[in-house]
């Protein structure tokens, strides 16, 4: 009986054992290539220029050198597309905010799906179509050269992104908490704004998160509606290529600059992102 | 650095000799009085230095425009960092400031069409290619007709010499009206880089022939080495260029000036079988995604033998930093067709938006660029060949050069059997798109006739449309 | 959002809202509208212009005609054109089904516990985060044929150097990989949300009749998260149809037209040809695909929700 228990007890022990080896290779298998391409971006970023093209590959810089950087920064005002980009990418965040919570707050609780679907089909336009007439019409409105109409075109990506994932967390809500407002005398303003904004809070969280990085990463509309001095970082990072097609660290050294301050958002926010898209958006 | 100061004593000493392009050297200009100045020094101070425009000054002056400020859109090359080396120099001068950027070729292509369609330009002065643009600008007046200007002295300084431009540059840059819609900047000369190392160690001769080149092409392929014996362009649309060269050996244009078809011509078909054989055996297996700079980094580690393209980017061939062939480039004039021997030409010029509200110091800005102390400058950089005859015959122009005698060599004698690389039609682009894509299906093993019939019944009725207007 | 604000708190009006329910879906609409009239102030115009375009014959530059639907009657034999649409569907149907595949065997790894998990999905997640410009530059210098890091790893295990992006073979496999390589990890977190939500007591029940780990997942796991995998679904293809920056980025549509998708066709026509009157074209062609997909896809999503 014993000897029996003690044997079981170690099979289960030994099967434990292989669970974590098992758990252990899947999770290396699995995070392998982000970890993989994140490092050989730092890598190429910071080598210099002999060992970025040396065959078999350098792994590690020695020593890591910032002159692909010097170089990113000398050849075009980085710092002011970095300042472009946050300009364009907080202003169609925040104003996506703005129209967009009230209206997945409106489609959620008014049923109005078929109207979801018509600020869906701003997503489902192929964004190619939008350039031509967009740039001749702000040509006219004497708007090119400015901001303003990279910001504009951005909230096509920004809304329906954040109406998207709100819809979710505001049908999540329970309706009664609302009814006791209105009951109270709430108008449903006043509903929305002191009952289900602050429920929702975590959910506006993801989709201002999710919202910025889409407009962040967006690449077309700034190629074609940006000029020189209103740029976004993606069409610079693009027009340092191009040119001399073996500058891999400076090109590393740029793609790096863009991507960084996403990297950084999702560290810092991934708990939101993952508890926030498991729990609401997926549901959508 | 101390090759650069070198070349910047260098620069004063040929622009004296050369009795001119003294004017865009403030520093020299304020101390010693020259021929070039002195109608400047003549009316005292005639030229109102602020209001521009209106008031007209009895002769030319630099700082007539000063104050303003110009937007310059460049298309991306190894020329416009030799020129935006300089803008400060330009700056002294003028007063004028000057915002400049380079996009790339693709992009800055598009957006300069949009924005001249859309009726107001960001930029004052516009870099394009004449192959690829100039009928529709001309056709659409985009840029500013330049003769006024030109035929001004109050406008044009005397040293600025239009008919130093040679006579092919001059014609490209003048529409089938006889406007002048630009001053030409650069022209790009094709020719031969080739490896002496590979060659020496083979002992292979350069080739004169195209028979000779396909030889060399396969003794010197070396896949175990990582030597291929020849590169050029293999991607859709950058592609085409090649083959028009290759066809010009049999004396042939795609489409000539009375707009007949040669693509499907015994000729372009023949010229497509060694476009195929040169880069289907003796090429990079991934060549048909290759563009201009794919092969020079190639070429520049050495892993090519022979390298066919445009003189113009020699440049980092001769930068110990970036080239591992330092010292051991050749540049050779194209081997000769079983019935002609020729340079492809291409050119680029530099004019004044139609749409500008400063076309003065737009126009400025253009002589500053084109005169002849910058095209000397991009001759010795080996950046690209420049219109200006009185620099390229200048005698001191390999000194203080990065650029090696062989490479003016090579210039001279591709300059004399200059063909125009493309056909001056509107639909530039389609051509290259849908021959491109036939001569990428070439490469990869299709019938090169087949194909070629194919594109040219694809391209025929795109073309006649773009006729008719 | 202040006329919404004063609208909304009017008192007359707020009194009819707290009875009768058809006004206050009405109100309901009212947060909608804001949103609803920026969205259609910037699409409309293109909307229109697009329209009109596809209905005549322009090239920038020259005489505009109208030419009723031959555009469209053209674009039914252009056989370039036609091309791309087998292409982008093989191109949509890799790029959903292999982030599928790794996305729920990511989210079954991110479903255990573990220590540092948190960290380990932040990291995992961070592909989906990235700028695809800035990625398809990397991912260029890591399929180098002769210089790339890819090619090297292959030699390490024995496998001979690709072309990668460079052949017309394997240029679309290729371009999968970055899709993949980006969008696996949103697949995995839609999954994740959709295995927090599943109840334990089949697990339980399966483990005491000895069940192995893929029974439970083939018979279990799977069955109840395909909900969640038909939005990752619908997301994927949308996405995948519309891919646009990577394969701009790395290969423009090349080698020849290997890699030329819809999209990449339409940029083609309309900023390389300025031929706006076709793109108009292939734009409302394309539009009515990535629509009709995504109609079809919603409308199996709901027919899965009745059959379970």
């Amino acid at each position: 009986m014993d000897t029996v228990a003690r044997l079981d007890a170690l099979k289960l022990r030994l099967r434990r054992l292989g669970d974590r080896a098992a758990l252990a290779f899947a999770l290396f298998l699995v995070i392998s290539p982000a970890v993989f391409v994140m490092f050989w971006m730092l890598s190429l970023a910071f080598k210099n220029e002999i060992d970025n093209i040396a065959y078999p590959p350098v792994w590690i810089p020695n020593p890591p050198t910032l002159a692909n950087y010097k170089q990113v920064f000398e050849r075009s005002p980085f710092g002011l597309y970095t300042i472009n980009s946050v300009i364009v990418s907080g202003s169609a965040t925040l104003i996506g905010l703005v129209l967009g919570v009230p209206a997945a707050y409106g489609i959620a609780k008014g049923k109005a799906m078929g109207m979801g679907m018509l600020i869906m089909v701003a997503r489902i336009t192929p964004g190619l179509s939008y350039l031509i007439p967009l740039f001749t019409l702000f040509r006219f409105l004497r708007l090119t050269g400015t901001l303003v109409p990279v910001a504009i075109t951005h909230l096509v990506i920004t809304i329906p992104m954040i109406v998207w994932v709100m819809i979710s967390f505001f049908e999540d809500i329970h309706p009664e908490l609302e009814e006791a407002a209105l009951v109270d005398g709430c108008s449903i303003w006043r509903a929305f704004v002191s009952v289900s904004l602050p429920l929702a809070r975590p959910g506006i969280a993801v989709a201002a998160i999710l919202a910025f990085i889409q407009s962040w990463n967006n690449f077309i509309f700034g190629a074609v509606l940006a000029g020189r001095e209103t740029r976004t970082l993606p069409v610079a990072v693009f027009n340092s290529m191009t040119y001399e097609q073996l500058s891999w660290g400076p090109l590393a050294a740029a793609a790096l600059i863009v991507t960084l301050p996403t990297l950084l958002l999702t560290i810092f926010v991934q708990r939101h992102i993952v508890t926030g898209l498991a729990a609401g958006a997926v549901k959508g | 650095m101390a090759t650069r100061s070198v070349s910047r004593r260098d620069f004063l000493r040929i622009a004296a000799t050369a009795g001119a392009g003294l004017a865009a050297l403030p520093l020299l200009a304020n101390c010693t009085p020259t021929p070039a100045e002195a109608p400047k020094a003549a009316p005292p101070t005639a030229a109102p230095a602020q209001a521009p425009a209106p008031s007209k000054p009895a002769a030319f002056d630099w700082q007539r425009f000063k104050g303003e400020k110009i937007e310059v859109t460049f298309t991306m090359g190894n020329m416009v960092d030799v020129l935006m080396k300089y803008h400060k120099e330009f700056e002294d001068l003028t007063g004028i400031t000057v915002g400049a950027e380079q996009v790339p070729e693709q992009q800055a292509r598009q957006k300069q069409v949009m924005e001249f369609n859309a009726g107001a330009t960001s930029f004052d002065v516009c870099h394009y290619s004449y192959h690829v643009h100039k009928r529709l600008f001309a056709k659409n007046k985009w840029t500013v007709d330049l003769r006024e200007y030109l035929n001004d002295p109050t406008m044009t300084p005397p040293d600025f010499d239009w008919d130093d431009f040679s006579g092919g540059a001059k014609a490209y840059a003048t529409d089938s009206e006889g406007r002048i819609c630009s001053i030409p900047i650069k022209i790009d000369f094709w020719m031969l880089y080739w490896n002496k190392e590979l060659f020496e160690a083979k002992g292979v001769a350069y080739p004169k022939t195209f028979d000779e080149m396909l030889e060399a092409a396969k003794k010197l392929h070396d896949p175990a080495k990582n030597v291929v014996g020849f590169l050029a362009r293999g991607l859709k649309n950058a592609n085409v260029p090649v083959w028009t060269h290759l066809m010009q050996g049999w004396g042939v244009d795609p489409i000539d000036a009375k707009g007949n078809f040669y693509t499907e011509s015994p000729e372009a078909i023949e010229a497509a079988k060694l476009y195929q054989s040169l880069l289907k055996n003796y090429s990079s297996p991934g060549v048909s995604g290759f563009n201009w700079n794919e092969c020079q980094s190639a070429f520049a580690l050495g892993q090519a033998a022979m390298w066919q393209d445009g003189i113009g980017f020699a440049t980092p061939l001769e930068d110990k930093t970036k080239s591992k062939i330092f010292g051991k480039v050749g540049y050779g004039v194209f081997p000769k067709g079983p019935k002609a021997q020729h340079s492809a030409m291409f050119g680029d010029g530099i004019g004044v938006s139609s749409y500008s509200k400063k076309k003065g110091p737009a126009y400025y800005y253009c002589l500053w660029a084109t005169n002849k102390v910058n095209q000397l400058r991009v001759l010795q950089a080996g950046a690209a060949v420049p219109p200006r005859s009185s620099a390229l015959s200048n005698p001191d122009r390999a000194q203080g050069s990065t650029m090696p005698g062989e490479y003016f060599e090579c210039l001279e004698g591709s300059g004399k059997i200059l063909r125009a690389g493309l056909p001056e039609i509107i639909p530039v682009t389609e051509f290259r798109d849908i021959f491109g894509i036939a001569l990428t299906n070439i490469i990869g093993g299709a019938d090169p006739a087949a194909e070629l019939k194919k594109a040219t019944a694809d391209f025929k009725p795109i073309y006649e449309k773009s006729e008719k207007g | 959002m202040r006329p919404l604000l004063s609208k909304a708190r009017a008192p007359g009006r707020a009194a009819v809202l707290r009875h009768g329910g058809y006004s206050r879906r009405q109100v309901y609409l009212l947060f909608l509208l804001p949103a609803l009239l920026v969205i259609f102030a910037v699409i409309i115009f293109p909307w229109l212009f697009t329209i009109w375009m596809s209905l005549n014959d322009w090239q920038i530059g020259m005489q505009q005609s109208f030419i009723g639907f031959a555009n469209f009657q053209k674009l039914a034999t252009d056989t370039r054109f036609l091309e791309t649409i087998p292409r982008t569907l093989f191109f949509t149907v890799l790029g959903v089904v292999a982030p599928l595949i790794f996305g729920v065997f990511a989210a079954e790894v991110f479903h255990q516990h573990f220590p540092l998990r948190g960290l380990l999905r932040g990291i995992y997640i961070m592909p989906m985060m990235t700028t695809p410009v800035a990625i398809a530059l990397i991912f260029i210098m890591m399929y180098h044929p002769q210089l790339g890091v890819l090619n090297y790893l292959l030699s390490l295990i024995g496998i001979p150097p690709q072309l990668w992006i460079y052949d017309k073979n394997t240029v679309i496999p290729a371009l999968v990989l970055v899709e993949t390589w980006q969008w696996t990890p949103l697949v995995m977190l839609i999954v994740l949300g959709g295995l927090a939500a599943l109840p334990t007591e089949p697990y339980e029940s399966a483990l005491i009749d000895g069940a192995s780990r893929w029974d439970m997942f083939r018979f279990i796991t799977l069955p109840l998260v395909t909900p969640f995998l038909m939005v990752a679904v619908i997301i994927r293809t949308i996405d995948a149809l519309k891919s646009f920056d990577i394969i701009f980025v790395m290969t423009q549509g090349g080698p020849g037209t290997a890699s030329e998708t819809i999209n990449i066709y339409l940029y083609l026509q309309a900023f390389a040809f300025f031929n706006i009157g076709h793109a108009s074209a292939v734009v409302i062609v394309f539009f009515v695909i990535i629509l009709t997909l995504a109609i079809i896809l919603l409308a199996a999503r709901e027919r899965l929700r009745w059959t379970q």
